[in-house]
Parts: structure tokens; C-alpha cells; sequence
């Protein structure tokens, strides 16, 4: 949503079939060969983060109160973060939605006259499609997270919140880097890997702001925890100037000894590592004497209607740490990938939180598109009930009605007028006895399941025969 | 506990050597540094003489004092740091920011050397973060599992992306 009420389309940001719902992307998505070989990579994150995870079976629960005390007081949690950052000369900026937190950063960007701003893996700057908005404003925004520069440079958006360019073979990684280079490159990782260090390399040490987004914020002694493996989030922390980090309010954490349950308990969901290889824990800016980091640092704490799910039962929502574990074993996402959701946040987290996050604006055919088989709520680290969730979205955001939907009301009408009466059942069901599961209009249900057989005699007639 | 650090740090692809005296620390440490062009150094290295001894083994030294550090750290081969504490499960080396100690040390050059004492292992990262939430926080702590990696690329892990391609950690007695 833009500042002025409007339905704020990114660009770049529908790429499968804009304006088609998400029954319709997901046929798209399902057809793609390219894409499907791309997603089977996906088995590979599985198999390795589900070993992890099994490592601590007993710090989800400690992890989900963790969160839980968080949520249960989340103002005072806050207030007391902003008075600890401020009191590290931190710059605290509270901004209602994703508009007002674009001002705050454009602002910031201007009061310094910043040319270049290098950016880490954050869902929070998509969120508030930060990206477009510095490139509006004539500032270069560089993605500095390999996969994220990868997207950029393809016009793209992310399609996973750890793997952002899972949707891509290494071939069309490679084309879409030689393209960049203006030279041929090998469909090589080392090699490809090496290219891209050189070019980003060159824009690290150019930039004069580092943007962020946070994972964990300790409230007891201000400080920002970021976790990256590529080294660019300590980039982006250490070269330019300033630093601003964007933060959903709910990352906050009420003291920094939780991070030693939940850093492990993040990493192992979201990339089967014990622990991330980098994890960054900020406490100010650079200080009097030392050689780098950033002279000026803000965090802008970014609602946009987080509050307003406080109190409801959606407040467990605000729990997730995006570690990306239920993307991973969802059967729909897995065979979908992230574009066909055209949100911000795909997988089971997105179908709750992009319509919670729009106020039914946005995603509201998304809860629909789920097998409700709760692989996602079994996956989660901090035991957030997804799958019951997802189905609670389906009486409370009513999505407008597809073709496909109009066509299941009509059935379902039909077939509790007709099971209402014992005579409508009688008919009804010697009507399907009488077609021997040749139903006509059903091909397209019946070509992927087996479409039960009717008896040849019901209970009732057989009780009839024998006992009548 | 040194075993699970050796053990974890090694599959996450660092070499290490040790536990070993200081004398044979600073002789490793010279081994290693001594042929490149320019090695950056950090005051926090707990191996007394180590700056001396690379001096006289004809190392260009680049140090935190030098006014042009920041120009001139992209073009070191090698960076070497000390460390405040390290976890053993899961197995990560935490090194800080201070004076005299830049972050950039142990991120811009594509070799990171860091020199670990052993009474300052932990056993658990938890234990760890107890101890550091309860002392004075340095603007910057970054805890450091090994070099640079993404999995970017098909979900295959590959190493030196941004940072260090090579993270040696040096284990004192």
C-alpha cells in the first residue's frame, strides 16, 4: 500500500502472470520445466537442515517462550530497546508503515548526499520495497547477498527468504552474470563465485551507507544481532559511513543471553549449520579510537499493522524468526517456488502474513492454496500454528471468487441441498452407483487422484434384501 | 571441549594447529605470512614480539595506527587477529572491535590468521553469550564459524564470497 492508500505494485515484483490469482500462478509455475529442475535443489536444504534441527528437539520450546515473553509485552519491550540504543548513540526512528520508513531512510540517504548504498539480505527492505525507492530517488542500490544480486541483476525478485535465487539453474545464473560482465563465464561456481566477489568488492569500498535489516534486537543492552554466511552483512556494517538497519518490531528480544538458544535454533531451520558463519552483534556505532565501522548508525522500527494482530489469534505470527523451514517442507511451495505467491513473503509464513500485513488487501486468495496437511506447523522452531492459522485466514479474509471457486460453491450448494432429504440422498446416490465413477466434469480432479469406486448395492437396499 | 572446537572448525572447512606455546606460534605465524606483499595485524594477537618477528622476516606490516589503513587493507594477503572467546558447540571464534583491533581485519584480506587461547574456549555458544551479555559490549562482536561461504548457487556450498577464502585458527597452550 502507497502513503496515500493506493495498492503499491513493485516493479519486477509480479514476473509470473500479473493480476492472475494464485490458483492461475501456480499452474504457470508447475509447467515450467526450468523451474522445476531449479526446485529440486530444495531436497538437498531439507535433508540437511532437518538433521540439524532434530539436534534440538528441547530448544523449540524454549525458543517459542523466548518469543512468547516478547509478544506478551511487546511496547515496553521496545520502549526499553529504544532507550537502550539511544543511550549507545544509536538513532532510533519508529515508522507506522512501509511509506513512512522509506521517507526515514531516503532522509538519511539525502542528509549525507549518499551516491551508492550497499545492501544485505533483508525481507523487512523488501517489505517496504526499499530497493525502488532509493533508485527513484537517483541513488545506486546495490544487493550485496549473492543470490540477491543475482535477482537485481535478472530484474527479479527474491523467490525464498535464505535462497533468493533458488529458482535459478546455474546455467541461467551464469547467463544472467555474463550478461553483467560483458564476457563469457563458465557455468562454474568457483568461477562465478570469484566474478562476483571482484565486481562487489569494488562497490563495498565505493559505498557511503550500509543498509541491514536485523534478526534479533536485545532490549536489555541495545544491540543488533545480524546472521549472514557471505561476509556482506559485516561489509556493509564496517566500510561506509553510516549504517541504517530496518527492523519488523518484532524482532526484538528482551535480553542479548537468548541469542545463545535462538542463533543455533535459526541456523539449523534455515541452512541445517549449527550455527550461521557470521553472526554480527552491534552495540553503537564505531567508538572513539577505532579504525572502522560506521560513524552514525539508525535502526527504524518498521510496524506497518504488526500491532494490530497483538491480542488476536494471529498474535503468534509475530513469533517467526524467518528462518524459511516451512517454505522448505511445504508440497506447495516446494513445487511452486516463491513468485507464484506474488507477495513479499511466500511459503506457509507468507499465506498468514501478506494478507495480515495488507488488511486483506493483498494475498487474500493465499490461504487457499494450501493441502492444510501442517508440515509447516510441525516444522516450525518457535511452534507457530500455521496450518491452523492458514485455515482461521479462510473465514476471516474472504477472497474474491475465482472461476474455479464459483464452480466448487455451485457443487457444494447442490450437494447439501440434495443430502438434506432422504429421498435426495436415495436419488443422489443411486446416481452415482448407476455411473460407476464416470462423472462428467471431474476429468481434471480425477486425473491426479483415484476417484473412489461405488459399491454395487448400498447398505440400505442390501438391509432391504436381507432383513425386509 | 578442544577436540569439539578443532572438530567443528575443521568441518567448517578452517585449518587449525595447536595447541601450541607462544615461541611456536610465532614462528607458524611468520611461516605463513612470510612471502606475501603486505599482512595486516591487529594489536589483540596474544603472541608478544609477533609484530618484531614479522618485521624481521622482511613482512610489510600494515598496522591499525597507519592513516591510510583503510585505503591500503584491500590489498593485504593477509590479516591476523586475536580473539575474546571461543564455543566449542557449536564450534565459532569471537573476535571484537577496539582500538587498535578494526573489524576489517578479519574480513578484507583472503586469508584470516587467528591466534585462540585455550582458557578462553567455552563449551557451549550459550555459555558464551551469558558471559558477554554480562561484561562490557564492544561496538562490534562478530562470532566467526569459518571462511566465507554461500549456498547461494544451486543450494551447493561454496566458499569466499565476500570474506576470507582461508581461516586459520591458531590454538595457544
Amino acid at each position: 500500500m502507497t502513503a496515500d492508500g493506493g495498492h503499491h505494485v513493485p516493479r519486477g515484483h509480479a514476473i509470473v502472470t500479473p493480476g492472475a490469482d494464485f490458483h492461475d500462478r501456480t499452474a504457470v509455475a508447475v509447467g515450467d520445466p526450468v523451474l522445476q529442475q531449479a526446485l529440486h535443489n530444495l531436497d538437498r536444504r531439507l535433508r540437511t537442515a532437518g538433521e540439524a534441527a532434530d539436534a534440538h528437539p528441547d530448544w523449540k520450546d524454549r525458543a517459542a517462550e523466548i518469543r512468547r515473553e516478547t509478544l506478551r509485552d511487546l511496547d515496553g519491550w521496545l520502549d526499553r530497546l529504544e532507550r537502550a540504543l539511544t543511550a549507545r548513540g544509536v538513532h532510533v526512528h519508529r515508522a507506522a508503515s512501509p511509506a513512512e520508513a522509506r521517507r526515514v531512510v531516503l532522509g538519511i540517504a539525502r542528509e549525507h548526499g549518499v551516491k551508492t548504498v550497499v545492501k544485505s539480505k533483508s525481507m523487512a527492505t523488501e517489505e517496504i520495497d526499499l530497493g525502488n525507492a532509493l533508485e527513484d530517488a537517483g541513488i545506486a542500490r546495490v544487493e550485496t547477498d549473492l543470490g540477491e544480486y543475482i535477482v537485481q541483476l535478472a530484474g527479479e525478485r527474491p523467490s525464498h527468504m535464505i535462497t533468493p535465487a533458488i529458482h535459478k539453474t546455474l546455467p541461467q545464473i551464469r547467463d544472467v552474470l555474463a550478461r553483467e560482465a560483458h564476457s563469457d563465464l563458465a557455468v562454474d561456481r568457483e568461477a562465478l563465485t570469484a566474478w562476483a566477489r571482484g565486481r562487489l568488492r569494488g562497490e563495498f569500498l565505493r559505498a557511503d551507507l550500509g543498509v541491514t535489516g536485523v534478526n534479533f534486537a536485545a532490549a536489555d543492552t541495545g544491540t543488533l544481532v545480524l546472521v549472514t554466511n557471505e561476509g556482506n552483512g559485516r561489509f556493509c556494517t564496517t566500510v561506509p559511513r553510516v549504517h541504517v538497519a530496518v527492523m519488523p518490531i518484532e524482532k526484538v528480544i528482551p535480553r542479548l543471553a537468548d541469542v545463545g538458544v535462538l542463533l543455533p535454533l535459526l541456523t539449523s531451520h534455515a541452512t541445517g549449520q549449527a550455527l550461521s558463519n557470521y553472526v554480527t552483534i552491534i552495540s553503537g556505532p564505531r567508538r572513539e579510537g577505532e579504525t572502522d565501522g560506521p560513524e552514525e548508525l539508525h535502526v527504524v522500527f518498521l510496524d506497518n499493522r504488526r500491532r494490530t494482530l497483538l491480542h488476536t489469534q494471529y498474535e503468534e505470527m509475530l513469533a517467526c524468526i524467518r528462518c524459511g523451514a516451512c517454505l522448505n517442507v511445504c508440497p506447495v511451495y516446494r513445487n511452486v517456488s516463491g513468485h507464484a505467491y506474488d507477495s513479499v513473503y511466500s511459503g506457509p509464513m507468507g499465506k498468514v502474513l501478506t494478507p495480515l500485513l495488507s488488511g486483506g488487501a493483498e494475498g487474500a486468495d493465499l490461504p487457499y492454496g494450501s493441502s492444510l496437511c501442517h508440515a509447516c506447523s510441525d516444522a516450525c522452531p518457535v511452534k507457530i500454528p500455521l496450518g491452523d492459522m492458514i485455515l482461521a485466514l479462510r473465514a476471516d479474509v474472504p477472497a474474491a471468487a475465482s472461476a474455479p471457486r464459483r464452480r466448487r460453491r455451485i457443487f457444494w450448494s447442490l450437494w447439501a441441498r440434495a443430502w438434506s432429504s432422504p429421498r435426495g440422498y436415495r436419488v443422489s446416490t443411486r446416481l452415482g452407483r448407476a455411473s460407476r465413477g464416470r462423472v462428467p466434469g471431474l476429468r481434471a480432479w480425477t486425473a491426479t487422484r483415484e476417484l473412489p469406486r461405488p459399491a454395487r448395492e448400498s447398505f440400505r437396499d442390501r438391509w432391504a434384501r436381507e432383513h425386509g | 571441549m578442544i577436540d569439539d572446537l578443532v572438530t567443528g572448525l575443521r568441518a567448517n572447512a578452517c585449518s587449525v594447529t595447536g595447541p601450541i606455546t607462544v615461541d611456536e606460534a610465532r614462528a607458524a605465524i611468520v611461516a605463513r605470512a612470510g612471502g606475501h606483499e603486505l599482512v595486516a595485524c591487529n594489536a589483540d594477537v596474544p603472541v608478544p614480539g609477533i609484530i618484531e618477528a614479522l618485521g624481521a622476516a622482511g613482512v610489510e606490516l600494515l598496522l591499525p595506527g597507519d592513516p591510510a589503513w583503510s585505503a591500503r587493507l584491500p590489498g593485504a594477503a593477509v590479516g591476523i587477529t586475536g580473539s575474546l572467546v571461543a564455543s566449542a558447540r557449536p564450534a565459532a571464534i569471537a573476535l571484537v572491535a577496539a582500538q587498535g583491533s578494526p573489524r576489517g581485519t578479519s574480513l578484507v584480506p583472503a586469508s584470516h590468521i587467528c591466534v585462540v587461547r585455550v582458557a578462553d574456549i567455552r563449551a557451549t555458544l550459550a555459555a558464551a553469550m551469558i558471559e558477554i551479555a554480562a561484561g562490557e559490549l564492544p561496538s562490534a562482536l562478530t562470532w566467526i564459524g569459518g571462511p566465507s561461504r554461500t549456498g547461494d548457487l544451486e543450494m551447493v556450498t561454496t566458499l569466499g564470497v565476500h570474506g576470507p577464502r582461508a581461516v586459520e585458527v591458531m590454538l595457544l597452550e
